[in-house]
């Protein structure tokens, strides 16, 4: 054989740059790469959603286990700790894969259709988006504290395959919310209104799905107007049954909530998830149901959300918890392995209390009021709200806020909550671990920046 | 008159057939008979004999009487000794580069696994560390220090002319498979450690880091010789901690428990415990106190057989031998097996035409639970070191009813104990899983020579390589296994390393007067592929089924691969020497690497070397000192060669890869290239002395070499809010240096009828530094396993993977913290429990500090060391052998991780030192108060100074004792000499180092993070008895 034949080789198992963009089925694949690339197991794979629960006051951690997120329950993350890293890589991995479809797609013609072009393109800011969101609002400054004028995020905009660029400075946390924005904007222009099937409308963005997280990243700024503003294009309705008329794919709440966790994970109600098959899941400690089921790691602190009152006895939601050794644990992500339980992102439930939130805010005490009772009556029908905790703007706000305990325990969102409003972490423990209150004020208040990129990034 | 008398082995005694006898400027001859004996009819006038034999020192001697006695010496010394060089022998007079021999015979009794193993201590400028006790691990080999940063730096590997495969070929992280050991150490002739660029420019690219060459038995001239070889072994683990008993773990967890009890503010709330930890009792009601080093290690047995048989007439030759090795290691399931098969066949067919051929064909096993030894698995919970030293001592292994004691999730259960473990109960964790590798293989050569017309000779050989090994896991579906939670699982994975060369040479050769020219012109082209595929099935259908052979619910493809590499090599060989004085060689090589960079698969490569014996010049001979220096040679060389051996085949290319999103199909980019990615080079200067003494009774070696390395491939760290791959892209950046010199002396000292002692001694002295590094010489970060555990540090101006961590200064005396030196120089201390509001961190003034994080780190001594060497002694006496062997190292700092984990405040154990630690106000120690669940203060959560130790020691190797039988005891029965020995080998470690073993190296080979014990097993303490029996 020839010398080039001999040392020109290329790789049966993967493809090169060149050819990335080659076809219609690769570039979906890119793009189906990046949702991926979100679904890691150290982002939405399940454990950032671990993260975000454990730090706050809901659970009480058995193991002391570093590598079970036993730093983000005390608090005690440094700089060098795994999740720290690991996470940082992970979001910023997807943001990466989201730049080289953004930019492969701004050059790349004839291959796909203009409007397919411009979908895969809304997607991957949709991605992008998702992506900061999720780290600005850990490792940065909540933009409450000082409406987005502290130092936010290093904002990587293009796509990086090469040794160039290391240092960048970071933008503020307004800068990144303002991107974030844009990006939603973006993708709501051009995500189409649905896909053809169920799995597709629950694990790939359509319009409706960059509307929702807007909901929520317009919320977490405080900016209530635009949480009813964006809130009212999937919930139109005033008054229950609340469901999504003007687009594509009809969301609404589910009659049974444990449908969504372990029957059917492809409902109008769930807006967003991870899929999980035998073929692509995760194990161990990589999977959120063997860290809070099968490993029993985690048990629901009694004097958490699990002894409100709000959370009535007869609550669906209760089942889904365990109890064993008089210790609730939690069962959202119950399958044994292979752990096949898809992990949601965004549901509809949520955007009804975003909205909720919102509209109490503004002074619609009344659509407040009536989102509010659709959530909690879906689980508890038998349960009325007291006047006192809805008479008020201010009392339906705290109502809304146990509501979200309830009904989104263990879906990442109660540290998230704690942090926008400024709240201080609350001390918890049980009789062989402790974890102290965390003021706003105090370092650990956000996750430090990591190592990997300290060491690397001289203008961080 | 007719002549009588025996020919005898001068270091055996074994008797030689075969030898030719002549009288003295006659030509009549004979050889001598299986015996030895011989039978001479001398004319008159005659007064003396001729001996010659192949591999053995010509003698003559005086004729006086009848019997006529001789003991031939073999020609492994002196200046007529060959040296194997690249493509080719030379004579030691000849070489002027920087090379040293190590013969089979010190590694075929060793107790090893592969001779890499073995060598320690046997040549100077050859740092050889065993990084683990466990079977079969690669040791850690470095000629002239580390010579890359990402690189290997285990040096190219040459059997029989073929380079292979090298380092830890297993996917699995618990049990290793150095491919070195499908070689029967017992059929290795030599070992050729070429060590500067002049030496090793021939192999160019591929040789940075030095070559050995190995060079297997062929058969002699004679009736057929037939050895055995036998040894059995027991060995042990050496230098364990010793630890808490349950009583004392009891005590000071509990202590740990109560002080963070009123650190928390806590001293008065109920709800928090003021003890967790409670005894247990067996059914007899004494205190349960398991220890379980009992369950983890053992002691060991093993043995090894060879057989050969070699022998020849003068037109073909043959070597054949068969070993079978079984060999136990210390730690419990650790077993290492082998059986091969060898043949070398050399035929001359006419006078200008030789063929030759050989082969070997082998099987080896290996199996090992894990031990948290390996790379990137010293954090693991199922890891053995730790477990031994980390489970509680005050809860049972059984259940009354025989039973494992488990928790509800498989762990250990803690009986008492109020507390939740993480680790797993080993006992049962080891019956319940199961990881192997195994090989099979055939290496095999043929080729020919074909003698040209003036002077000319054409070689070629073709050599193929073909490694299929299987790597299986099981994990048991049972409670107490770390599969449990995925209803079991069981792994395979097969890979297929089909590898070949073939090289062609073309040389010449001649004397004219005084003038001796030689040239080398080859041509040399190999290919490496390699195929790895399996499946990993979990969810057993019945925990009966112990291999994926069995039935499953879910299979799921794993440890698929497939990737192709090949080398396209040019190269030539001058040599002259003028005289026998003067001598000049010069090495030319162009390789072409397929995994470089499109832009730059191609590199020059070379280097020249100049002797001059300067005990041949006239001048010389007439001083006095030259009758007691006899041969003095000056050696000076440079060379320039490569290093082009990246791990991953397709590394400078860009690439996407697929998987699955749920169940779509997905790419990604998986891999950032580098389309420039070139060559490392290495410049290397030597300049050598070379000196014997007292008839060439002491020969005395030293050189100086200085080695330039530019153009560093390194795995360039990348911002990881890039998001690039790995956080990281192969470039050339960087450079650094390895200077030093090495002294090798070799002496006989006492050479009497009835004893002898041959001593040698080597020395090297080295300093290894970083001049450059990527993107203005920012440091690169290696870490231990974990991005949390960020444990050495490469750094321009200091040595490559130098300890890293945080800096201490000792325990506040006021109140028994961790006292830490942030970045800024100040002293913070800690305490892993506050009151709510407090901080952890804190100046000592109490106000609040921020926490020690990776950018207060500091980098904390050097982890390579700075001299090495070994001493070796053989005695004899009658019939007695008596061998010693020392290697020393020193000059290095380790981290002694482990003692982090003696020391860990979880539920973990801890050793009886741990009663030093502090308690009293203005008490001076150097353990902090113990805090339950600290993980900081002693460097479990990251490393600390405080558990930076000096790495200095001196080893008692190997010792070994044998015994020759006399030859009159055999009689009639047809063995011709019998050797029984016994050995002890790492008998004695003289060290200030107070972890286990300061060779140690939880990453291997690893060149950025070198000198970290952490959770990692020892070394063991064997003892064998041998045989050795040739008929």
């Amino acid at each position: 054989c020839s010398e080039k034949d001999l040392l020109d080789t290329v790789p049966s198992t993967s493809i090169s740059d060149a050819n990335a963009f080659g076809s219609a089925t690769r570039i979906l694949g890119l793009v189906n790469g990046a949702y991926d690339a979100v679904k890691a197991a150290s982002l939405y794979g399940g454990r950032y959603l671990l993260y975000c629960d454990v730090r706050g006051e809901e659970f009480i951690n058995v193991t002391a286990n570093s590598y079970t997120a036993y730093e983000s329950w005390n608090n005690s993350y440094n700089s060098g700790s795994n999740d720290i890293n690991n996470l940082w890589s992970q979001a910023y991995t997807a943001i990466n894969d989201a730049n080289i479809i953004i930019a492969g797609l701004a050059t790349s013609t004839g291959v796909i259709s203009d409007t397919l072009n411009a979908q895969y393109t809304a997607e991957a800011r949709y991605i992008r988006a998702l992506c900061y969101f999720s780290l600005v609002t850990v490792y940065a400054t909540p933009y409450n504290a000082d409406q987005g004028a502290s130092k936010g995020l290093p904002l990587r905009l293009q796509a990086e395959t090469n040794g160039d660029n290391n240092d960048l400075a970071r933008s503020s946390v307004a800068e990144v919310y303002a991107q974030i924005l844009a990006d939603l904007d973006a993708a709501e222009a051009n995500l189409p209104d649905s896909y053809s099937s169920d799995l597709l409308n629950t694990t790939r963005a359509h319009k409706s799905t960059a509307i929702a997280l807007k909901t929520r990243v317009y919320l977490t700024m405080n900016n209530f107007a635009k949480v009813v503003e964006e809130a009212a294009k999937i919930v139109p309705q005033t008054t229950a049954p609340f469901s999504t008329t003007s687009y594509g794919v009809k969301h609404a709440l589910q009659s049974d909530i444990t449908t969504l966790f372990g029957t059917t994970y492809t409902t109008t109600e769930s807006i967003f998830s991870m899929p999980m098959t035998s073929t692509d899941s995760y194990s161990g400690q990589s999977a959120i149901g063997y860290i809070y089921n099968a490993n029993s790691e985690y048990y629901l602190n009694p004097s958490g959300i699990l002894g409100n009152a709000q959370w009535g006895t007869n609550d669906k939601r209760r089942s889904l918890l365990r109890v064993a050794s008089n210790l609730y644990y939690l069962k959202k992500y119950a399958k044994a392995s292979p752990y096949v339980d898809y992990i949601p992102v965004i549901r509809y439930s949520e955007v009804l209390l975003n909205y909720a939130e919102a509209a109490a805010q503004t002074g619609d005490l009344t659509l407040a009021a009536n989102l509010l009772k659709a959530v909690h009556a879906r689980s508890d029908a038998s349960y009325t709200f007291a006047d006192a905790d809805v008479a008020t703007a201010a009392a339906l706000v705290a109502t809304i806020a146990v509501e979200r305990r309830i009904e989104l325990l263990g879906e990442g969102f109660r540290s998230g909550d704690l942090l926008r409003n400024l709240q201080t972490i609350p001390a918890k423990g049980s009789s062989s671990l402790q974890a102290n209150a965390v003021e706003p004020s105090a370092s650990n208040y956000i996750f430090p920046a990591p190592n990997n990129e300290l060491t690397t990034n001289k203008l961080y | 008159r007719r002549i009588s008398g025996k020919v005898t082995a001068k270091d055996n005694d074994s008797p030689i057939p075969g030898v030719s006898v002549k009288t003295t400027g006659k030509a009549i001859g004979v050889q001598t008979d299986a015996q030895g004996n011989f039978s001479i009819e001398v004319p008159e006038g005659v007064t003396s004999l001729e001996f010659t034999y192949i591999g053995y020192q010509k003698i003559t001697l005086p004729i006086s009487g009848q019997t006529v006695n001789a003991k031939l010496e073999s020609t492994t010394s002196g200046l007529n000794e060959v040296v194997v060089v690249g493509y080719g022998t030379q004579t030691k007079k000849e070489f002027t580069g920087a090379a040293a021999r190590i013969s089979g015979t010190l590694v075929k009794d060793a107790p090893v696994q592969s001779f890499d193993q073995a060598l320690s201590g046997r040549a100077a400028g050859v740092s050889i560390a065993s990084p683990n006790g466990v079977l079969n691990n690669p040791p850690v080999i470095r000629i002239r220090g580390v010579n890359s940063i990402s690189l290997s730096s285990y040096p190219l590997v040459v059997i029989d002319g073929i380079p292979v495969s090298t380092g830890n070929i297993s996917t699995s992280t618990s049990v290793p498979n150095n491919p070195l050991s499908d070689i029967d150490p017992a059929d290795i002739e030599s070992i050729d450690v070429l060590k500067d660029a002049a030496s090793t420019s021939i192999y160019g690219s591929r040789a940075a880091a030095g070559v050995l060459l190995i060079t297997t038995k062929r058969g002699k001239e004679g009736k057929a010789k037939v050895v055995y070889d036998a040894w059995g072994s027991l060995t042990k683990a050496a230098r364990l901690p010793k630890l808490l008993d349950a009583t004392g773990y009891m005590k000071y967890k509990n202590e740990a428990v109560y002080n963070a009890k009123i650190l928390g503010g806590n001293e008065n709330n109920t709800s928090v415990a003021a003890e967790l930890f409670f005894p247990d009792y067996n059914a007899d009601g004494s205190l349960v106190n398991t220890n379980w080093y009992d369950y983890i290690y053992r002691t060991a047995y093993s043995q090894n057989h060879n057989i050969s048989v070699s022998g020849g007439n003068k037109t073909t030759n043959y070597y054949l031998s068969a070993n079978y090795s079984n060999q136990q290691g210390f730690v419990v399931d650790n077993e290492f097996k082998r059986k091969s098969l060898r043949f070398n066949v050399d035929h001359e067919v006419t006078k200008w035409l030789k063929f030759r051929a050989g082969g070997a064909y082998n099987t080896t096993f290996n199996q090992s639970q894990n031990t948290g030894s390996l790379p990137n698995s010293t954090f693991l919970l199922i890891g053995a070191a730790r477990l031994a030293t980390a489970l509680a001592p005050n809860v049972s292994v059984y259940n009354a009813d025989g039973s494992y004691n488990l928790s509800s999730t498989g762990t250990l259960g803690m009986g008492n104990n109020l507390v939740t473990n993480t680790l797993w109960n080993a006992k049962a964790l080891f019956d319940l899983s199961s990881y192997t590798t195994e090989n099979d293989r055939f290496q095999g050569n043929v080729g020919g020579t074909i003698k040209l017309p003036y002077h000319f000779e054409l070689n070629t050989t073709y050599a193929m390589d073909r490694l299929r090994t299987e790597n299986n896991t099981w994990l048991s579906s049972q409670l107490g296994s770390s599969g449990y939670s995925v209803g079991g699982s069981a792994t395979n994975v097969s890979a297929l390393r089909n590898n070949w060369d073939w090289a062609s040479t073309l040389s010449f050769n001649n004397k004219y007067r005084k003038h001796h020219v030689t040239a080398l012109f080859g041509y040399d082209v190999q290919k490496f592929e390699t195929t790895t595929w399996g499946a990993y099935a979990t969810v057993a259908a019945d925990n009966f089924f112990t291999n994926y052979e069995g039935s499953y619910s879910t299979v799921a493809a794993s440890g698929n691969g497939r990737s192709e590499k090949a080398f396209i090599s040019y190269f030539s060989r001058v040599t002259y020497d003028f005289n026998n004085k003067y001598f000049l060689t010069a090495n030319f090589r162009r390789d072409g690497n397929s995994a470089l960079g499109v832009n730059s698969k191609f590199g020059n490569f070379g280097g020249v070397s100049a002797g001059w014996l300067v005990s041949e010049e006239g001048f010389y001979k007439r001083l006095n000192i030259s009758h007691i220096v006899d041969n003095v040679k000056l050696r000076a060389s440079w060379g320039r060669v490569g290093n082009g051996n990246v791990s991953n085949d397709y590394a400078s290319q860009s690439l996407y890869s697929s998987s699955l999103y749920g169940s779509a199909a997905t790419w990604y980019l998986s891999q950032a290239g580098n389309p420039d990615l070139a060559w490392e080079t290495s410049k290397q200067t030597n300049l050598g002395l070379d000196l014997g003494l007292l008839n060439n009774r002491i020969q005395v070696e030293g050189t100086w070499f200085n080695n330039d390395v530019n153009g560093l491939i390194l795995s360039a760290p990348q911002s990881a809010s890039k998001g690039i791959p790995d956080n990281a892209i192969l470039m050339n950046v960087g450079s650094m240096y390895n200077r030093g010199w090495e002294l090798g002396l070799t002496a006989s000292v006492i050479r009497k009828e009835n004893f002898s002692w041959d001593a040698s001694f080597n020395y090297t002295h080295i300093k290894n530094e970083v001049t450059a590094l990527a993107s203005g010489n920012s440091d690169i970060i290696g870490y231990t396993h974990t991005s949390s555990e960020a444990s050495n540090v490469t750094r321009v101006g200091y040595s490559v993977g130098s300890l890293y961590g945080a800096k201490t200064d000792g325990v506040n005396p006021a109140n028994g913290r961790r006292i830490f030196i942030n970045k800024a120089g100040e002293k913070v201390q800690y305490s892993a429990t506050v009151a709510s509001g407090e901080s952890n961190w804190t100046y000592l003034d109490g106000t609040t500090a921020a926490a020690i994080s990776a950018s207060d780190y500091y980098l904390l001594g050097n982890a390579l060391p700075k001299w090495y060497g070994g001493l070796s002694n053989t005695f004899r006496y009658k019939n007695l052998d008596l061998g010693i062997n020392i290697t020393y190292a020193g000059g290095n700092y380790v981290m002694n991780g482990t003692k982090g984990t003696l020391r860990d405040q979880r539920f973990y154990n801890n050793y009886t030192d741990i009663s030093k630690r502090w308690t009293t106000v203005g008490q001076v120690t150097d353990i902090p108060r113990l805090v339950y669940n600290d993980q900081i203060s002693n460097g479990s959560s990251y490393p600390i100074s405080a558990n930076v130790e000096k790495g200095d020691f001196v080893r008692l190797q190997s010792l070994t004792l044998g015994y020759r039988v006399p030859s009159k005891v055999f009689g009639t029965s047809g063995i011709t000499s019998a050797r029984v020995y016994a050995s002890g080998n790492n008998l004695l470690l003289l060290t200030g180092y107070t972890g286990t073993d300061p060779e140690s190296s939880s990453n291997g080979n690893s060149n950025t993070t070198p000198g970290i014990e952490k959770n990692a097993v020892g070394q063991g303490r064997t003892f064998t008895v041998g045989i050795n029996v040739g008929f």
